[in-house]
């Protein structure tokens, strides 16, 4: 179980997560955040544009931009769009969406219903993991203009791949497709279709609800708003907290006595904790909003190298390079990784990398390669003396939550 | 034209269609397992396939009007569209026009295929491995010449290298089902370790 914290030092009230960790009905949800209305489409999109809201799924892709887009190529195709609520969330560190469904579904289900409206949709849905049972006694509460229909997905890390997920509705199997034509025009059954990732979802019937200017009040004039993090201490319980933008990483995670972080997931980067004492909450590398401390008694090499043997497995097998390549990569780090001779491992990894880069119908590879890169230049040192023998982690218990690892 | 030199015609554009087809099934093999011809860049195996096979359609119209022109046996225009009703040889003359029945549908959806989409193209392309071996099977019980040194060494040659390509081919696909992600890293860690 996770649990939720709000943080008093953060100066923000929690918008998205019902407080006391305790699920929103829907009486209590209209209670705390009022009714919703759903007014004109094009005011809303008004709305959202001043907002300033982006895609919390990790690509923060501007939210208006893209229900522009969904609603235009509704217009070219004379087809009525499809709505995707992306609650899938394969990234295993990740557990931000999982709690929001969980505390705040009616935010969620607002927000999916605004967007439908938005852009004019005939259908919507909720994809999920499997399990979450409490969804459909809530959409059974609610009386909404358009039925909502929930999908549960396979767990698997490329399952809320954009074009995955649109396979998955219309009927295929949840494995990416290439990015053209865009799943904006071209997903679900051929129609344009609009997947948000559900905090996305939320943050809409805030946005629709109290407006632009409230919205712009947390975070920074660049990137306003605020957005949901699972934070990975070592020795806490895993939690997920709502941080405005621009907020310290500090403030966030305690930095004595850890060695670096993992910024964005296991598509994300590791950085320092000196780094990491001097940045601030970016929508820029955030990715899906997973921040994880490691600590000096850990080894962050053989954590990668762990990481690295999930993603390889993860690959949707479809494209050469990603195929061929990260399984590649995943050896020569598990190499890397053991204390010992190296030989050119290292340059080795480097130069795959560089092949396999946007080499993909989707942008496995090019995550893997983005933690791949930090890795070595993050713990360039722990590698320098892992290639004399030895290693400086005390502690060789593994840290990162990794499905079904075979030791 | 007297109807020897149609029957001698109808016999020299079968036997050609027959060398045509195993070049363009083999051409076809070839490009599915992106192998590259001596002398010739990568692309110009597919465009060798797409030549040869409209050439192969080419001869086949003939060899099938000729059939048709000569009087010496009844053979109809219907009886080359439509399988099994000729009077003359019904069952032979029968798979001949099974044979070219599936090659139109394969001629036709390429030429339509940017319209169609690769999906449906790919599905009625698969039909061509049905086609070269009902038409050869066509060849055998209807062609004066079977039985000859030379049709039968032609008939060997031709079943060889097709059955040969098909095995190389069947294995390639079969090697890359196996290539998953999993085997792949149990090989690279075994490699490495």
């Amino acid at each position: 179980m996770t649990t939720t914290t709000t943080f008093t030092d953060v100066y923000m009230s929690p918008r998205l997560l019902a407080p006391g960790g305790t699920a929103a009905d829907l009486a209590t949800h209209e209670l705390r955040y009022g009714p919703l209305s759903y007014g004109d489409p094009d005011g809303l999109l008004r709305t959202v544009a001043e907002s300033g809201l982006t895609g919390r799924g990790g690509a923060a892709f501007p939210t208006y931009r893209k229900l522009v887009a969904v609603a235009d190529a509704s217009r070219r195709t004379g087809r009525a769009p499809v709505v995707v609520a992306n609650g899938a969330e394969g990234e295993p560190a990740s557990r931000k969406d999982k709690t929001l469904l969980r505390l705040s579904p009616h935010l969620v289900l607002d927000g999916l219903q605004l967007a439908a409206r938005a852009v004019g949709a005939g259908e919507a849905h909720l994809a999920v993991e499997d399990g979450a049972s409490y969804l459909e006694s809530a959409l059974s509460q609610r009386n909404d203009p358009l039925d909502v229909k929930v999908i549960r997905l396979p767990k698997r890390f490329l399952s809320g791949q954009a074009s995955a997920l649109a396979q998955y509705v219309s009927g295929n199997a949840p494995l990416p497709r290439h990015q053209h034509p865009p799943v904006r025009e071209r997903g679900v059954r051929k129609a344009p279709t609009l997947v948000q990732n559900v905090e996305t979802l939320a943050h809409l019937a805030l946005v629709a609800r109290y407006g632009a200017d409230w919205f712009r009040s947390a975070g920074t004039p660049n990137q306003p708003g605020s957005t949901l993090c699972t934070l990975h201490v070592p020795g806490r319980e895993v939690r997920v907290v709502e941080a405005p933008f621009g907020l310290p990483l500090d403030r966030l995670l305690p930095l004595q006595g850890m060695s670096a972080v993992l910024v964005g997931g296991y598509h994300g980067t590791w950085i320092s904790a000196t780094e990491a004492a001097q940045r601030t909450l970016d929508a820029g590398n955030l990715g899906a909003g997973v921040l994880a401390a490691l600590p000096t008694t850990r080894c962050g090499v053989a954590e990668t190298a762990r990481v690295l043997r999930y993603l390889a497995l993860q690959s949707a097998g479809q494209c050469g390079p990603c195929l061929n390549g990260l399984p590649r990569i995943a050896s020569a780090f598990r190499t890397l990784a053991t204390p010992g001779p190296q030989f050119n491992t290292r340059q080795d990894v480097a130069r795959w990398s560089g092949l396999i880069e946007g080499r993909g119908a989707c942008h496995h590879p090019d995550g893997t390669v983005r933690l791949v890169r930090s890795a070595l230049t993050t713990f360039a040192t722990e590698l320098d003396a892992h290639a004399r023998g030895l290693c400086t982690a005390t502690d060789p218990t593994p840290l990162l939550p990794i499905p079904n690892e075979a030791h | 034209m007297s109807s020897e030199t149609l029957w001698y015609a109808n016999r020299a554009t079968g036997a050609v269609c027959l060398v045509l087809f195993t070049v363009v099934v083999l051409l076809g093999i070839a490009v599915r397992l992106r192998t590259r011809l001596p002398g010739l860049p990568r692309f110009g195996t597919v465009n060798l396939h797409r030549t040869l096979s409209l050439s192969a359609t080419a001869f086949l119209a003939l060899h099938i009007a000729v059939a048709v022109i000569d009087g010496y046996v009844n053979i109809t225009v219907l009886d080359a569209v439509v399988p099994f009703v000729s009077d003359y040889q019904p069952l032979w003359l029968g798979l001949g026009t099974v044979a070219l029945d599936l090659l139109l549908a394969v001629l036709i959806t390429s030429l339509l295929r940017e319209r169609i989409g690769h999906r449906t193209w790919r599905a009625v392309h698969w039909l061509a491995y049905a086609s070269w071996p009902i038409a050869l099977i066509h060849g055998i019980g209807i062609g004066t010449d079977t039985g000859t040194d030379w049709m039968t060494w032609l008939t060997v040659s031709c079943v060889a290298t097709v059955v040969a390509a098909f095995a190389i081919r069947a294995a390639h696909s079969a090697r890359a089902a196996r290539r998953t992600p999993a085997a792949l890293l149990r090989t690279a860690e075994g490699a490495h370790s």
